[in-house]
């Protein structure tokens, strides 16, 4: 007999493996097609859904709202773009991105940690409004116009290499790394450490009592998320050959939350379905009307009113049953 | 089976007809602008611009025959959303041109992307220097004044006006106002002028006068500011309540006193002096034609946008012309050195760096309005050419 947690997590696989196997199946379309602009979109969707994932570690798990996960992202984007520049090369690029990571998210975590709730939303909103502000009057960094002028570049992965350029490609590369991150955070959740985390998000006095540090347990959390956070935005320049200060702005945090909400808070899988399905509503319906954030808005109160454990909440419980079947036989 | 034969006959049909119709297909022209957000209002100049030059060019045939179609698409002033819009408009809808961005991030990304699909963007409303400075690229021109010749328009008329003239520069303290003084300053320096000082105050600031002494000190005859919307409502208004307009000229960058500020900064904004690629003043036959054909189509006076928007179309029928084709090489040669002419006079594009040449107008408010109070020749402002990529 598995216990809830565990029969969520494998309908969370499943779902993931549903989502690489419509990945698969576009990507043979789209390069049947010989389509550019679609595999692209789909790319920056999976990044975006990067993010969101991280969101969706401290949000859906640890039950801390952060304001300011584009601190992260943009972090990632800065130093891949830098990176790539100076050298040219994915793995130093990814190399300094995750030192960036480990050192800023440490001491990030350190500072928003000291407060709960809505302070911590605060103190990681303001955190990232300060490195925007700081990158937007930067001078090396581009200041406002951003730093374009990032290479296409070969990701050379031993046995073959990818080109940042190839639209079929970079694609499959990117869902490759967006289901590692994925597998990365749902083994880690699944961890005693997961569980404790699950733990304090419906309780952090009674975790204490049994003799946690919540501390350093909360750190922890914060820790992975801006890990994938900033990996994720290391490969946005890979893909659009720039980086600006918008992708700190607050604009890109509220955006991976309600990437989050729309898909089901706690799901992981759903931060990167409704990743996938605001990108390409926000792409069709801002071609047809300027009035889009009104329709994006509308859509957004529909499923918070209607669908409040998101898309997943749709199928999830459902798969859950069945797996849950399954395993009692 | 009869139907089927019928069918198949009315598809070979139509396939024949549109074979024949490619040289009549409309050309496309993507417009990727803010139609949302702050910058909505620009985004709408450059399109009643744009959609004012397309009407005409259609009502007279179009370009070699073709009619043009606009394709819009909203920016949201972000340089992520602009480039991935642009790359639908390049990819999907296949427009053989792009313009519309505004903000500086915008035009440098979406132009990266053009070079990488080989083709052609121009910006009708972008001002950074870099655009076509040090960060030029040859699929990216730019038919609108660039912030350097707003500056070296402003500061060959004060060599005239004020012969070596002692200025102060008050400046918003951020990276954009420390340029804007920086590059008059030296634009001053070059002209002879005399440079007395210059303070930084932080954006939003609500009290000025702290300032006020170290520039009475100074004596200046001139103060050049690059602060703008209500920061100038505010400095101008406690400068006046000081008493320190007094003989004191104010120089000012093309953002500093808009229709959107003047009303609120009330008599202390008379004789404010700023330098301007077009204003809806110009005294010409071309230029009342356009106005009055925009007031009509659109309800509303065009300002600097509309107008090099719609120069644009302008500019872009020249060069398909000459070229007779819209392939990117042909188009790109076509538009190097090209001279046009458009509301605010000939427009010449330079074939180094792709920034278009243009007479400027040195304004100057007096009874509340803009009126015009010097020309400056096109080759006194443009400055030098710094692109090397091309």
């Amino acid at each position: 007999m598995r216990d809830a947690i565990t029969l969520q997590t494998r309908a969370g696989h499943w779902l993931v493996a549903l989502l690489v196997l419509g990945g698969l199946v576009f990507a043979v379309v789209g390069f049947a097609t010989g389509d550019t602009f679609y595999l692209r979109l789909a790319t920056e969707a999976l990044i975006f859904g990067g993010l969101a994932l991280s969101v969706d570690i401290l949000l859906g798990y640890t039950g801390l709202l952060s304001l300011g996960q584009a601190l992260y992202f943009g972090l990632g984007a800065y130093v891949s773009a830098l990176a790539l520049i100076a050298w040219q090369s994915f793995w130093a690029a990814i190399g300094a991105s995750l030192a960036a990571a480990l050192v800023c998210g440490l001491a990030g975590g350190l500072i928003a940690n000291r407060v709960r709730g809505v302070y911590f939303a605060l103190i990681t909103f303001g955190m990232a409004q300060v490195l925007a502000k700081a990158v937007y009057n930067t001078r090396a960094l581009g200041a406002s116009d951003g730093l374009i002028g990032v290479p296409v570049l070969d990701i050379n992965l031993g046995l073959f290499s990818v080109s940042s350029a190839s639209p079929v490609g970079f694609f499959l590369f990117v869902l490759a790394v967006t289901v590692l991150f994925y597998v990365l955070a749902a083994y880690l959740l699944d961890t005693p450490f997961g569980r404790l985390l699950i733990a304090l998000k419906a309780n952090e006095n009674r975790v204490l009592f049994i003799g946690y540090r919540t501390s350093t347990l909360r750190l922890g959390s914060y820790l992975v998320a801006a890990v994938i956070a900033t990996l994720s935005g290391a490969l946005y320049p890979m893909l659009r050959g720039f980086a600006s200060p918008e992708l700190l702005f607050f604009s890109t945090s509220g955006n991976a939350v309600i990437t989050v909400i729309l898909g089901g808070v706690g799901t992981l899988v759903g931060a990167l379905y409704g990743s996938v399905l605001l990108t390409i509503v926000k792409s069709v319906v801002g071609s047809w009307t300027e009035h889009h954030l009104i329709v994006i808005g509308l859509i957004f109160m529909a499923v918070v009113v209607l669908l409040p454990k998101g898309l997943m909440g749709l199928v999830q419980p459902a798969l859950v049953s069945v797996l849950g079947r399954g395993s009692r036989r | 089976m009869l139907r089927l034969k019928s069918t198949l006959a009315a598809l070979s049909v139509s396939a024949m007809l549109s074979g024949t119709a490619i040289a009549a297909d409309p050309i496309k022209i993507g417009v990727v602008t803010p139609l949302s957000g702050t910058y909505a209002g620009i985004g709408q100049q450059v399109r009643w611009g744009l959609e004012l030059a397309t009407k005409e060019l259609n009502a007279t045939g179009g370009i070699m025959g073709r009619q043009i179609e606009l394709i819009f698409e909203d920016e949201e002033a972000n340089p992520s959303v602009a480039v991935q819009k642009a790359e639908k408009l390049f990819q999907v809808s296949k427009v053989d041109f792009l313009t519309g961005t505004v903000n500086s991030g915008s035009t440098l990304a979406v132009g990266q992307l053009a070079e990488r699909s080989d083709k052609l963007i121009a910006t009708t409303v972008s001002f950074a220097d870099s655009i076509t400075g040090d960060k030029c690229s040859p699929n990216v021109f730019r038919v609108n004044a660039k912030a350097g010749q707003q500056s070296a328009a402003l500061a060959a008329w004060l060599v005239k006006a004020k012969p070596q003239a002692k200025v102060y520069y008050l400046g918003p303290d951020y990276e954009m106002g420390r340029s804007t003084v920086a590059a008059f300053k030296s634009n001053v320096d070059r002209v002879g002028g005399q440079s007395l000082g210059e303070v930084f105050a932080p954006l939003d600031s609500k009290d000025y006068t702290q300032y006020f002494g170290q520039l009475r000190a100074a004596r200046p005859q001139v103060l050049y500011t690059s602060v703008a919307g209500n920061d100038t409502v505010r400095l101008l208004t406690q400068l006046q309540e000081f008493g320190l307009l007094e003989g004191l000229t104010i120089l000012g960058a093309s953002g500093t006193v808009t229709a959107q500020n003047i009303a609120a900064i009330g008599k202390a904004v008379e004789g404010f002096v700023t330098g301007v690629g077009y204003t809806a003043e110009i005294d010409t036959p071309e230029n009342k034609k356009f106005v009055a054909a925009f007031q009509a189509a659109n309800k509303a006076d065009p300002d600097l946008y509309g107008a090099d928007s719609y120069g644009l179309i302008y500019a872009y029928k020249a060069a398909v012309d000459k070229a007779n084709s819209t392939e990117t090489a042909k188009v790109r040669d076509a538009l190097r050195g090209l001279a046009w002419d458009t509301p605010q006079g000939k427009k010449t594009i330079r074939a180094g760096d792709h920034q278009a040449e243009q007479i400027m107008y040195v304004v100057q408010v007096t009874g509340g309005k803009f009126k015009i109070v010097a020309q400056v020749a096109a080759a006194d402002a443009i400055g030098p050419d710094v692109c090397t990529r091309f």
